[in-house]
């Protein structure tokens, strides 16, 4: 169709235009050397075309909404779009197949880099939920297919890199921080089918956050240390498809989640490895959980949502205030939870590393925590700037169509980790 | 429709100071549900107007719009009461003994009516409701038979506090009024012993908005208008459509205490702005409030443990409720001490019994303000569907 009505204008028009390019775009846009600004580079770029962002700082909102195209800088480090502590985001995809690759997005009002289906024509709805009704899933079909990769997220208001309403897509190596809600954030989607893995989440409220994220979404081999609380799964009613259920969380090192230079979590949360709360049926297996000092892992219920069926098994936790806790209110206590193979030493109530797999048991709730000083939050503009982050080596090659479906790992392919998994990245030691 | 996006989190941080951002103004796909008719009074239409007892539903709910001044609420037990039939006949009997009162003319030829109301009904209201005991008398499986739980706040409330068979709850901007009505009906009630009642009254508002026995606004976030009503109020279908789930708690506000807090800490109990009502989070007294807004250093700009926040229904997945509070004050508590025994008939109406149950809880794990209240009675009715003169009060328990 587009074709069609370019051919009538031409025949229409006195004088031809002077660019040879079809109106359906390029397939490689240089900014600045083809387009002055990021976006003008994707109105120019064809949809499957990469447009590739020299280094240089860029104060943009950047809008994708032309499929399977790849916003790619030359260098992630000297690559920047600055939202300078007054833009929302620094860059949005609608569009299905959309790769985010090599560049650095910082000091945003609330995302970093936002992958959603949820969105009108003024721009993005996520995050999160309505008013007092609910919006309708269903009138906002999910975008398909997504890659954020080699992506450096810093100092945003809310989150540093945020797929919701995504399907079928990945998040690996990159790196958040300052985020005063959380650094990575999957939420609300049914059979997901995202893999999170490779990634460093640090000085952030939380780490990682998944709310009402279920079935095929694989959270493994990522670095969420040096955060207020390192990861979290939960159920939420201000968003679709609760309860959470459902997750592999594998290989991961989630450790010292005790840092002050980081904005503060707006409930008090502080000294957390990993909190399940209202989540279900994810299996949490292989991963170091160390020197949180309040809790390693933590049980605990979503208004009236339990949790349920949780599997916490192989993985190493010592040096936490204590290695598992189950805190749910008499009116959603947790159940069917159960441990298998963990190194671990202590919970509250005591006894929880002695129920053992697969039927698991009432926990009984009522949890105590030991308490922690939490210190005040930082300005999330002002936490400090992180480290230079490895880019990729090959900048120029025109990568494929993302696949239809994301080409999972074994949950085996990741054992327990070592104190050190990507320390190289990280400023927390 | 248009407005300013519903949980835009821009206006936070610039009452944060970050100054303005720009930012993404338009429609929210939900934002039509916004509580924006306020309900009013008619032009022109005299304060004790005549209100219909027939309809749909009951009068005293949703209408009329703005609650009348003074109010008598009372609990009845009746034990005899034992079988549908039993249940089904009181109740007709009571729609038609409302109807005789409240259609009356002045000088009413009904003898009893003519004695109780002299000057005419006014704008009195009688709403009936029955207890989760009646209602599984006639069927178990029907909307208002679950009994309301016992709640962390409540406490050492006795039994004789809790629960009860039969609501009868009269209003009208002449005092006398919903108190003799109410008497003269609960009269009709065989058998019937009165658990508790209380004398109500309410400071002038707007709709269903007043200020509260603690001079903060209330009744602010409530449902308006028909398809709002229809979507959180009232029970959609089935034999008991168009009536609805009310749960009242008599709660004694120790407002000593409380106004002796400065005025930034009670506001940061309630969540808004003691002068004009507007939520923390910025806007008019109307706006919804902000709940994701923070500011820079993490702290959500709308208090953690703020009222506004903690009965917020979109973190229980609930309805909304209707609700439709009186104030009541029965003097000195004792003498040695400067309580009293006054407080907030907190009564809401909602299609589900969950909406206030969640929201309860949620409310004694987060919400500072259940520090300066103490329940002294907690009941939860089933609000019968309206009645005419063709379909009698409780015709639809079968």
């Amino acid at each position: 169709m587009a074709a069609v009505l370019a051919t009538t204008l031409v025949g229409c028009t006195p004088n031809p235009p002077l660019s040879a390019e079809p109106s359906e775009g390029a397939e490689l846009v240089r900014v600045p050397e083809d387009a002055p600004t990021i976006n003008d580079a994707i109105d120019r770029v064809a949809a499957g075309g990469m447009v590739l962002i020299g280094a240089g700082t860029y104060p943009e909102e950047v809008t994708i909404d032309k499929a399977d195209v790849t916003l790619r800088g030359v260098d992630r480090n000297e690559t920047v779009i600055d939202g300078g502590g007054i833009r929302s985001f620094g860059v949005f995809a609608s569009a299905d197949g959309v790769r985010i690759e090599n560049l650095t997005v910082h000091s945003t009002l609330f995302y970093g880099v936002l992958v959603t289906g949820m969105h009108d024509e003024n721009g993005p709805l996520a995050h999160g939920g309505p008013g007092y009704t609910e919006l309708d899933p269903s009138e906002f079909p999910p975008v398909q297919r997504f890659s954020i990769d080699h992506v450096t997220a810093y100092n945003n208001g809310l989150y540093g890199i945020y797929a919701f309403n995504a399907r079928h897509g990945s998040i690996s190596d990159s790196y958040a921080s300052g985020s005063a809600d959380s650094g990575f954030y999957v939420g609300q989607c049914e059979d997901c089918d995202i893999l999170v893995t490779g990634n460093v989440a640090e000085r952030n409220a939380i780490g990682f956050e998944n709310a009402n994220a279920s079935d095929s979404l694989t959270i493994a081999g990522n670095r969420f240390s040096g955060n207020r609380i390192g990861m979290t799964l939960i159920s939420n009613y201000q968003e679709a498809f609760t309860p959470q259920r459902g997750n592999t969380v594998v290989g991961n090192l989630i450790a010292g989640n005790a840092n002050g230079d980081s904005p503060a979590h707006a409930l008090g949360g502080f000294g957390i490895g990993l909190a399940i709360t209202g989540g279900q049926g994810n299996r949490i297996t292989g991963n170091r959980i160390e020197s949180n000092p309040v809790a390693g892992i933590l049980l605990g219920n979503a208004e009236d949502i339990p949790a349920l069926e949780n599997e916490i098994s192989g993985n190493v936790l010592s040096t936490n205030g204590v290695d598992a806790a189950d805190v749910s209110a008499t009116r959603a206590p947790a159940s069917g939870n159960c441990f298998a193979g963990n190194t671990a030493a202590t919970s509250t109530p005591p006894g929880l590393f002695a129920i053992t797999c697969p039927t698991g048991a009432a926990t009984g709730g009522g949890g105590i925590l030991p308490s922690a000083a939490v210190p005040k939050g930082m300005s999330f503009l002002k936490v400090p700037v992180p480290p230079g982050q490895p880019g990729m080596i090959d900048v120029e090659a025109l990568p494929s169509r993302l696949p239809a479906t994301v080409d999972m790992p074994a949950a085996s392919e990741f054992p327990v980790p070592d104190g050190l998994l990507l320390a190289d990245r990280a400023a927390q030691g | 429709m248009t407005g300013p996006r519903r949980r835009d989190v821009l206006r936070g941080f610039a009452a944060a100071g970050l100054g303005a951002a720009a930012g993404v103004a338009g429609g929210w796909a939900a934002a039509d549900a916004q509580p924006s008719e306020a309900p009013a009074p008619r032009e022109g239409e005299p304060l004790d107007a005549r209100v219909d007892p027939h309809g749909r539903h009951q009068a005293g709910i949703a209408r009329p719009a703005t609650p009348q001044p003074h109010g008598v609420m009372v609990v009845v037990d009746a034990a005899e009461l034992q079988s549908g039939a039993g249940v089904r006949a009181m109740c007709a009997d009571l729609g038609d003994a409302i109807t005789a009162l409240t259609a009356a003319e002045h000088g009413s030829a009904l003898e009893a009516v003519r004695l109780e109301l002299p000057d005419g009904p006014g704008d009195l209201t009688v709403t009936v409701g029955i207890g989760p005991r009646l209602v599984r008398a006639v069927d178990p499986s029907l909307p208002g038979a679950e009994e309301l739980p016992r709640f962390a706040s409540d406490g050492e409330l006795g039994a004789d506090q809790v629960g009860g068979d039969i609501l009868l709850a009269a209003y009208s901007s002449n005092p006398n009024d919903a108190e003799h009505a109410v008497r003269w009906l609960v009269d009709r009630i065989a058998g019937a012993s009165v658990r508790w009642s209380q004398r109500l009254f309410r400071a002038p508002g707007r709709g269903t908005v007043t200020r509260n026995p603690l001079g903060f606004h209330d009744g602010i976030i409530v449902p308006r208008g028909t398809r709002e009503l229809d979507e959180h109020v009232w029970i959609a279908d089935g034999p008991l459509a168009g009536g609805t789930i009310c749960v009242v708690r008599r709660l004694r506000l120790d407002a000593g205490r409380f106004r002796a807090e400065p005025e930034a800490r009670q506001e940061e109990i309630i969540g808004r702005r003691r002068h004009d009502g507007a939520p923390l989070s910025g806007g008019e007294p109307e706006d919804e409030a902000d709940l994701l807004a923070k500011t820079p250093d993490g702290r959500f700009v709308l208090p953690a443990r703020s009222h506004v926040r903690a009965a917020h229904p979109s973190f229980t997945g609930s309805g909304l409720m209707l609700r439709r509070g009186y104030a009541f004050d029965d003097g000195a508590l004792d003498d040695a001490s400067d309580l009293r025994d006054a407080g907030l008939m907190f009564t809401c109406f909602q299609r589900e019994l969950r909406t206030f149950v969640q929201t309860q809880h949620r409310l004694d794990e987060t919400d500072d303000l259940m520090a300066y209240a103490t329940p002294t009675a907690s009941a939860s009715f089933l609000i019968l569907p309206g009645f005419t003169p063709e379909r009698p009060l409780g015709d639809g328990l079968r």
